[in-house]
């Protein structure tokens, strides 16, 4: 079965339905209640992400998000349309000395501390993929 | 106001939106209108992310630079854990009694 796709503009009006379909994918995958919202805040962590430092928050440039519901695991891919790195695209660490007060640049490390998998690779045709993968009990 | 602390309370989801510049301004209000001692009631958020530290982050240093300070109160068990994550917790002093976390003012 082809994996469920979901096709965002870069604009952070979608943010919110995107929370509300995040959470409806890990109830229907038996996502603990308690952990829903952990979930969609990964996620809309990572589609952030992708809005800004991929698509530069170009409303005319997609951020796909697609998943597949295993067994044991739900598998989410976060594509955007350029080809960035976290750690050169911040080019700080939010969570250490003076950059504790900066006001931006958490959304990587949430989602990482929040979900059991987050990896940043490529899609074949080049472009920044992000997976992250939530285990199911 | 209670005593000479403003006491802001957030309601709903805090997710990225324009409201999160709403929420910025409202600490530089308080700051213009000298009320530097901000209680921050987080006990209604629903689901809040990175956005929305990012904007307390901002209220701590527009009031910590005018000699006042920014205090959490009632942070869900969730919220709570983005506090840990982001080490943010060493910054802010958080409450789950709204008269404790006034009195620490006065400390």
């Amino acid at each position: 079965m082809r994996p469920i796709e979901i096709r965002l503009p870069s604009d952070t009006s979608v943010l919110e339905p995107l929370q509300l379909i995040i959470e409806a994918v890990g109830k229907s995958a038996e996502v603990e209640e308690d952990e829903l919202s952990l979930l969609s805040v990964s996620v809309v962590e990572l589609a952030k992400n992708a809005m800004e430092h991929g698509n530069k928050n170009d409303p005319e440039k997609i951020v796909t998000i697609s998943f597949d519901i295993f067994p044991n695991r739900i598998r989410f891919h976060i594509d955007d349309e350029g080809s960035w790195e976290p750690e050169k695209a911040l080019g700080f660490n939010p969570g250490e000395g003076k950059e504790l007060l900066l006001t931006r640049g958490r959304g990587v490390l949430i989602a990482r501390n929040l979900a059991k998998w987050v990896e940043f690779g490529l899609t074949p045709e080049g472009k920044t993929r992000v997976t992250l993968i939530w285990p199911l009990n | 106001m209670k005593g000479d602390v403003l006491v802001i309370a957030l309601s709903g989801k805090v997710i990225g939106g324009p409201e999160l510049m709403e929420v910025k301004s409202v600490f530089q209000k308080a700051v213009d209108q000298e009320k530097n001692k901000v209680l921050l009631d987080l006990g209604r958020v629903s689901w809040m992310d990175s956005s929305g530290l990012g904007v307390i982050v901002s209220g701590h240093t527009t009031l910590s630079r005018a000699g006042g300070a920014l205090r959490i109160l009632n942070a869900t068990k969730k919220i709570h854990e983005l506090f840990i994550i982001t080490k943010l917790i060493t910054i802010f002093e958080t409450f789950t009694d709204e008269q404790e976390a006034l009195n620490s003012f006065g400390e």
